[in-house]
């Protein structure tokens, strides 16, 4: 096994106020771990900082990548990486339309790689073709970056941006919030089509239900900055009937 | 001390009208002078270089050669003969000087150099001097002074022309501080209708200093349409002033767009009197700055009659020390009733040192008029930069994507699609 992602003692905060507390957990190639947390546990925060956000601040501790020093790297060098997260809001960018985004984002991976740039004949067939299972066509990636885009299209989009950059480690934070079924399905589709028993995935939620979809091989418990519990997919199943103040009163 | 106000020989000095003409301009800028700090119109952008006493007049070109003076110069090709990428009419200005194009020209459309004009062009002597003004203008006044070279430019009635004329003004300076003033006169009788395109480039030694004084006189008939873009993308150590005055008749439609990213000191001035019912323009300018460079735009609208109509969109984005100025005056004279004159200033600030001065002026003498003015300013939104960094776009880039977001609802009023897509090249 091939250690992909290894953190060890992190502390990190957010201005004053540190959130991330001691937290351990080594992610091995072509696994998914699921991190469950209440609201306000800190889930956001970590995955902030392991993508380099500006204000989260790592205090002590290490976070390795592919065996390289995480922390060193600037935010655009990790998702070169290899890292890639699916935000939990993604953000509107008014005036970039949304293909113009994807593909500044395509090429800067591939170049990268030291491949060639894709040009925009080659990028619009990688759209269609990765866009077709999500529902994403080209008349919405004409519009401006998640302007207007409803809740549902929002998460479609951040999938299509993995599917399209294929990232080593996917972080997805609450990838469910504010899907209905049906569009949850799309969205955990798209994600397992990326499971290939190379990469590697963290999923962030609060609520089981996604886990019925996207299948962890391990689920841990995430609460006052660190992991309380780790176990199989069946914590996850236990913690839905308990409630989490079960687990963190077990501290 | 050869300061602007220099002798020189001019063309057509038997002609009394135009001494004249040039005299008063002579006399008002003895007047004015170079603007210092107390002068309001003058107050945010200060032209202190422009006290300099080095300035030379630049020699006119020998004909067929190129002219730049570039040491990589290679005839046809070179830096000081290009054209727009885009199909246009061109006429092109080497150091003011008027350089010989072919173009044919379509029926009904009359491009002369001035000096020509002047001497045979019964329009142009009609109208030239009468429309810009000169006494709370001093640098019209100077351009007035030296009136010789420019372009006159009629279209008459009811033609409208099939694409775009550029009006190419190159400056290749050297050494020395060079000066030179060109003055445009566009006449659009009844009916007609032209898009305009100025052009302001340089080449030569990059901290080349000069003056490009530029003066325009708009005339738009009734019912004409004149699209007018300009590029302001002068060497960075140059100053580029420029004021072009404009009269609208009934139901003419005027629109300006100017971006500037150019020279240390850069003001478009843009008066436009709406002169009868159903007049209308917009103005609209983006810039876009560094370093320690003023950019200035000043406008002057003024409602004359009723029924007329304004709007504009002004855009910056401003980085290091530089300072973006916007001054807009909507005037509403007391019989402009149902008028509606709207202006709206957003301006990006890059670092902590960037400067915006923005000033506003609503002077409404009618009532039953709808007027409204904004400003805004801000920096790039953490959130944004953060989400495409994160995507593995690199900062710089990111940066340069959402500046152009930023623009781009401005340049999107340049309606025509191939001048619209060489400005934005040129961000
Ligand atoms: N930018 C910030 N500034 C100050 N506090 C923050 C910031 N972001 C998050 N926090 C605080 O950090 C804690 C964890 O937040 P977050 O990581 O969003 O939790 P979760 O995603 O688990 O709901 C909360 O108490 C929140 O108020
Ligand atoms: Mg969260």
């Amino acid at each position: 096994m091939t250690p992909l992602l290894e953190i060890e003692d992190l502390h990190a905060r957010v201005g004053d106020k540190e959130i991330i507390k001691g937290f351990n957990l080594t992610i091995n190639e072509g696994e998914v771990h699921a991190v469950m947390g209440p609201n306000g546990a800190g889930k956001s925060t970590l995955s902030y900082v392991l993508t380099g956000k500006p204000g989260y601040e790592i205090t002590s501790g290490s976070v390795r990548f592919k065996g390289k020093d995480l922390t060193a790297m600037s935010t655009e060098e990790r998702a070169r990486e290899g890292i890639f997260l699916c935000m939990q809001y993604p953000v509107e960018i008014p005036g970039v339309p949304t293909a113009t985004f994807l593909k500044h984002a395509v090429n800067a991976v591939r170049k990268h790689q030291n491949l060639p740039e894709m040009d925009t004949f080659e990028f619009l067939k990688l759209v269609r073709e990765e866009g077709q299972n999500l529902g994403i066509g080209n008349e919405m990636i004409k519009r401006p970056v998640n302007v207007g885009f409803s809740g549902g299209e929002k998460k479609r989009l951040e999938t299509l941006q993995m599917s399209i950059l294929k990232p080593d480690l996917s972080i997805l934070d609450e990838a469910d919030s504010g899907l209905d079924i049906d569009a949850l399905k799309v969205v955990a589709g798209g994600v397992n089509a990326l499971r290939d028993g190379k990469r590697s995935m963290l999923v962030i939620t609060h609520y089981q239900r996604l886990l019925n979809y996207i299948v962890p091989d391990y689920v841990h418990i995430f609460a006052d900055g660190h992991i309380v519990k780790s176990g199989d997919k069946n914590l996850a199943l236990e913690l839905e009937e308990k409630g989490y103040a079960d687990f963190v009163r077990e501290k | 001390m050869p300061g602007l106000l220099q002798d020189k020989k001019f063309f057509g000095e038997d002609i009394p009208w135009l001494c004249a003409l040039r005299e008063k301009g002579a006399d008002i800028f003895r007047r004015l002078g170079v603007p210092g700090a107390k002068v309001e119109d003058w107050k945010y952008t200060k032209p202190r270089i422009l006290n300099a006493d080095d300035f030379v007049w630049p020699e006119a070109p020998a004909a067929h050669e190129c002219s730049c003076g570039c040491s990589h110069h290679n005839g046809e090709d070179c830096c000081c003969k290009q054209n727009l990428p885009l199909e246009a009419y061109q006429i092109r200005f080497e150091n003011g000087f008027w350089q010989h194009e072919h173009n044919h020209l379509p029926e009904g459309v009359t491009v002369l150099p001035l000096d020509e004009a002047i001497a045979d062009n019964e329009i142009c002597r009609r109208w030239l001097g009468k429309i810009a003004a000169m006494e709370n203008a001093p640098f019209a006044a100077l351009n007035t002074a030296y009136l010789e070279n420019g372009v006159f430019i009629c279209i008459e009635r009811g033609v409208k022309l099939d694409k775009p004329l550029a009006i190419i003004s190159h400056t290749c300076a050297g050494e020395s501080n060079l000066f030179y003033n060109l003055r445009n006169l566009i006449v659009l009788e009844n009916g007609a209708e032209a898009e305009i395109v100025e052009y302001f480039h340089y080449s030569g030694i990059e901290k080349s200093r000069y003056f490009a004084n530029i003066v325009n006189e708009v005339m738009v008939g009734k019912n004409a349409q004149l699209r007018h873009y300009k590029l302001q993308d002068e060497a960075f150590k140059a100053a580029h002033v420029s004021l072009s005055t404009v009269q609208v008749k009934a139901d003419g439609k005027y629109h300006h767009f100017c971006l500037q990213k150019g020279a240390d000191l850069g003001r478009d001035e843009v008066r436009v009197k709406l002169l009868d019912k159903g007049a209308e323009t917009r103005v609209d300018a983006a810039y876009k700055m560094s370093g320690w460079a003023t950019l200035d735009t000043t406008t002057l609208i003024e409602h004359i009659s009723p029924e007329t109509y304004s709007e504009q969109l002004v855009k910056g984005v401003v980085d290091g020390e530089a300072k973006g100025v916007f001054q807009g005056k909507i005037h509403i004279a007391p019989n402009a009733v149902h008028t509606e004159g709207r202006q709206l200033h957003k301006a990006l600030l890059l670092s902590d040192t960037a400067e915006i001065d923005c000033k506003p002026e609503l002077e409404i003498f009618a009532d039953d008029v709808k007027c409204s003015h904004g400003a805004a300013s801000g920096e790039l939104d953490e959130e944004q930069l953060f989400y495409m960094r994160s995507r593995g776009i690199d900062e710089d880039e990111a940066r340069q994507i959402l500046v152009e977001a930023f623009l781009d609802d401005v340049l999107l009023k340049v309606d025509s699609e191939s001048v619209r897509s060489w400005l934005k090249s040129k961000l």
